[in-house]
């Protein structure tokens, strides 16, 4: 009907009904039941957590667990090997990502989904496999699960560096540093890692967390991290655990979210003002867009890696 | 899906006559620089070999150890006794939970986060969009303990949803629910395959042109024939490769369901954690790494789907 007039075509717009859209009541529907699903969890825990006696509130369960030292011990083993994961991840990756967009661009794609691997076989599976193939007194050391959270978090870790190495002109900042007598030494220090700064952060950043959250590989192992510590004590006081894990939760949201909300913001009012992403917020703005395009939504239409973050499970 | 992409790049190895061309027209000569000799192209590769060691070292030889041993007796000698081991009795059944548990969550999933990216697509209002899809990042990436105990603390025995639903006089306890259980676990999946098919499926339901709808209408279609005809069409390449993805992440997820059930949830990541835990019975030490390449299968069928189903999808999204 719409189609016999021209004049309804045109005032189309006004009607989102007339396309693959819903209408504002169902939108509305659909958008608050979901926020409902979302949201009463985290409520819930944060409820349960500061839970006094007779329905009053109490911090008690959290500072009773800051007095934890087992707990707080953890945390420092789990700060220390996420550190560590980060470092090689940035001395491994960071050249090799340099090397093949200079020497073997071919190769690029390939190499794109080879990092990829990690995602096909599941963390229990290369729990057996360690077991399996690595001698005893490697197995006992927790210097192991730094070095494989390096793996484990690779497919996030290598986009975030190799998207950068791509967006620079590398052949001709290399051939230019190198006429100018620079060895590959001062290449590196004064050439690439300040015009990757931005890449290593979101890098070193995504590694850290993944390795500070990670549970499975740490608890089959039988290493005391900060998530398995609470895994410990979650199974005798449910509530002290809840309160700990909201703790840490929020702390996680409010930092993602605020990345997130903020970080394509910094990019786009740089891309607005003409300069180069980075330029305009430092780099706290540039950091932010970097961990929003990888954890996926700043470009939605990239295809890869399927919008998904580094994840805990 | 990265064995099939690795096969289709092409070698940089150069016919001879191709690389002595080079330095004759050096105008042409490509930027990366073509390896003269056998030397210079094996070469070339040298500065990716610490990667290749590193990734060998942690993740390829324990992976190709638990497929070997899953071939193996404890002495070493070749046997499908741990095959056939894993698809009896209880390892059997714990393949059904994990595919029965996997899909279900997958797709329940898949279905209510097209419906909310459709639904995050028909508004106009920029700021809503933006935090929704911020939030659907930030929820897609929890899992783990924080979200067992979140749940816990609400759908649990004493919960304070359990509580509030009891109060109201429906103690959904009292009608089989219990959050400690698979259909617990599909709830709890959920709070994290959702968010994250809302952002694999919102560009391609940004992609659904009004101008098709347009189009169909005035071809004389209603908008369930629309839907029908043209809508689902487009999307379903788009929605099955992230099912496979959503599938992918249910199976091989292990922390949440770990914390959760604390472990007496009978699926493959769990009966694998307890054969690594050290409950083996005599004679079954290798059924772990059966398991483990039975989940190794699973997923690279799944990966192969994906990047199949990809490649499709990409097309409407140009």
């Amino acid at each position: 009907m719409a189609a016999l007039s021209a004049p309804r075509v045109a005032t189309a717009r006004a009607h989102p009904a007339a396309e693959f859209r819903l209408g504002p009541v169902a939108r509305t529907g659909v958008l608050v039941v979901a926020a409902l699903y979302f949201l009463v969890p985290l409520l819930a825990s944060a409820r349960y957590a500061l839970e006094g006696a007779h329905g009053s509130y109490t911090l008690s369960s959290v500072t009773a667990l800051f007095h934890d030292s087992v707990l707080l011990q953890s945390l420092v083993t789990s700060v220390e090997i996420s550190l560590g994961a980060a470092a090689i991840t940035l001395a491994l990756l960071m050249p090799t990502s340099v090397w093949v967009n200079l020497r073997m661009p071919r190769w690029r794609r390939a190499m794109e989904s080879i990092t990829l691997l990690p995602l096909v076989v599941p963390v229990v599976v290369v729990v057996l496999g360690i077991y399996g193939a690595f001698p005893t007194g490697i197995v006992a050391s927790p210097v192991l699960l730094a070095l494989e959270y390096v793996v484990l978090a690779m497919p996030y870790s290598y986009r975030a560096i190799d998207g950068g190495v791509q967006a620079l002109d590398l052949h001709t900042l290399v051939d230019a540093s190198r006429s100018l007598g620079a060895g590959w030494a001062q290449v590196f220090r004064r050439v690439l890692v300040p015009n990757l700064r931005s890449s290593l952060l979101s890098a070193a950043f995504i590694t850290v967390a993944y390795s500070l959250g990670e549970f499975a590989m740490a608890n089959l192992l039988s290493f005391t991290t900060f998530p398995t510590e609470l895994f410990q004590i979650g199974t005798e006081q449910v509530g002290e655990a809840t309160a700990v894990s909201v703790f840490a939760l929020v702390l996680t949201f409010g930092v993602l979210l605020a990345l997130s909300l903020f970080g394509g913001h910094g990019r786009r009012r740089a891309v607005r003002a003409g300069l180069p992403a980075g330029q305009a917020d430092g780099v706290v703005a540039e950091l932010a867009a970097e961990v929003d395009a990888v954890l996926g939504h700043a470009d939605p239409g990239r295809p890869g890696i399927v919008h998904d973050g580094p994840t805990m499970r | 899906m990265a064995v099939t992409r690795l096969a289709g790049v092409p070698s940089p190895a150069r016919s001879r006559i191709g690389a002595d061309r080079g330095p004759a027209a050096p105008g042409r000569r490509s930027r990366g620089g073509r390896p003269r000799s056998r030397v210079a192209r094996l070469l070339r590769f040298a500065g990716i070999v610490p990667f290749v060691a590193y990734f060998a070292v942690f993740l390829v030889v324990p992976s190709v150890s638990v497929v070997s041993s899953a071939f193996e007796t404890v002495g070493g000698n070749f046997t499908w006794a741990n095959i056939t081991a894993a698809l009896q009795g209880t390892y059997l059944v714990s393949f059904e939970k994990s595919l029965e548990l996997s899909a279900i969550s997958a797709g329940l999933s898949a279905v209510l986060g097209t419906v909310v990216a459709i639904a995050l697509a028909s508004t106009a209002n920029v700021a809503a969009r933006r935090v929704v899809t911020s939030a659907s990042a930030v929820f897609a990436n929890t899992g783990g303990l924080p979200l067992a105990f979140a749940f816990i603390a609400s759908l649990g025995n004493f919960g304070i949803v359990t509580k509030v639903l009891s109060a109201m006089g429906w103690n959904p306890y009292d009608h089989g629910f219990s959050i400690y259980t698979l259909t617990g676990l599909v709830v709890v999946y959920c709070y994290f395959l959702l968010p994250l098919m809302v952002l694999v499926m919102l560009p391609a339901v940004d992609g659904l042109r009004r101008e098709w709808f347009e189009a169909a209408s005035l071809l004389g279609a209603r908008r369930r024939d629309a839907w029908r005809h043209v809508g689902i069409p487009v999307l379903a390449p788009a929605f099955l490769a992230a099912l496979m993805v959503l599938f992918t992440d249910a199976f091989a997820a292990y922390a949440t369901a770990a914390a959760l059930t604390n472990g007496s949830i009978p699926i493959v990541p769990i009966q694998i954690g307890s054969l690594i835990e050290g409950n083996v019975l005599a004679g079954q030490q290798n059924v772990g790494d059966a398991l483990g390449l039975g989940m190794i299968v699973v997923v690279a069928v799944a990966a192969t789907l994906y990047a199949r189903l990809q490649h499709r999808a990409a097309r409407w999204q140009r």
